[in-house]
């Protein structure tokens, strides 16, 4: 399956500045990863949308969720698809305490050492699946 | 009359959440520009997804208060999961429909000029909406 992508869902929240880390690190991997990642939109997938359900379970699929709601892999779930992998933003703050997303539209220069951290850790853990595969 | 007043004290503002589009962060900051500085005490929002997933108080919310919904694209998700679980909005809004050809629309983070332009407008668009409603609702 040479041509499966990486497909990340991030969380939708706009009322707290984590819901913006999340989107920024999904964009960041997009970014470093072109062609191999991609983004959907949650509330398309949430609501049924066909094209969007196929997208995540024909490829691999990654939940970026912002806090313990877990909306985003909460609706993957019920999409019929688990996860290849599943992250809490609140998590990597709490180990990350010197790195604070600040605002909800910029998120500032901790937010951006945040997301910088994450989407590190997340291509790694990609590039794991990625190797486990060709074994 | 303390239940009337109690409903239209608030306007429920519902963004697209449209991660995979610019149209999506345009929707979400012309939404948040609304609910903290143009008109902080007149309204509130709603998480899209968790609406749709089932949030018991959001759709309760939205089905005793006037929503406005804040679309990126024609599918229209916020318009739809509203009607479909509260009743008909009060006014929807698609940020397309403030495109202009000439407009730049790339980005989904960091925007230009043209982005920031479309997300003022949108803003004021939902403070006149907001003000309407009250207005007429609380006649």
């Amino acid at each position: 399956m040479k041509d499966k992508k990486f497909i990340i869902i991030p969380c939708s929240g706009i009322g707290k500045p984590i819901g913006t880390t999340s989107r920024e690190t999904t964009y960041e991997i997009i970014k470093q990863k072109p062609g191999l990642a991609e983004t959907a939109c949650l509330a398309l997938l949430t609501s049924g949308d066909k094209e969007t359900i196929k997208k995540i379970n024909d490829n691999y699929c990654i939940t970026l969720d912002g806090c313990a709601k877990h909306c985003a892999l909460k609706n993957t779930q019920a999409c019929g698809k688990i996860p290849d992998k599943s992250y809490m933003i609140l998590k990597f703050a709490a180990e990350n305490r010197d790195m604070k997303p600040e605002g909800m539209v910029d998120i500032g220069e901790g937010g951006r050492a945040l997301v910088k951290t994450i989407s590190k850790k997340i291509i790694s853990d990609m590039d794991e699946i990625l190797q486990d595969e060709k074994k | 009359m303390e239940e009337n007043e109690k409903k239209l004290s608030k306007v429920g503002i519902v963004s697209c959440s449209g991660e995979d589009f610019p149209e999506g962060t345009i929707s979400r900051l012309a939404t948040l520009e609304a609910l903290h500085h143009k008109k902080p005490f007149d309204t509130t929002t709603i998480c899209l997804p968790l609406f749709i997933a089932g949030g018991e108080g959001d759709r309760m919310f939205a089905k005793n208060h006037p929503v406005i919904t804040v679309d990126g694209c024609e599918k229209l998700c916020a318009k739809r999961a509203t009607e479909k679980y509260s009743g008909k909005v009060a006014c929807s809004i698609n940020v397309r429909d403030f495109i202009k050809d000439s407009d730049e629309i790339k980005n989904k983070s960091n925007l230009n000029e043209d982005e920031k332009r479309i997300a003022s407008e949108v803003t004021d668009a939902i403070s006149l909406k907001v003000d309407d409603i009250l207005k007429k609702n609380n006649k």
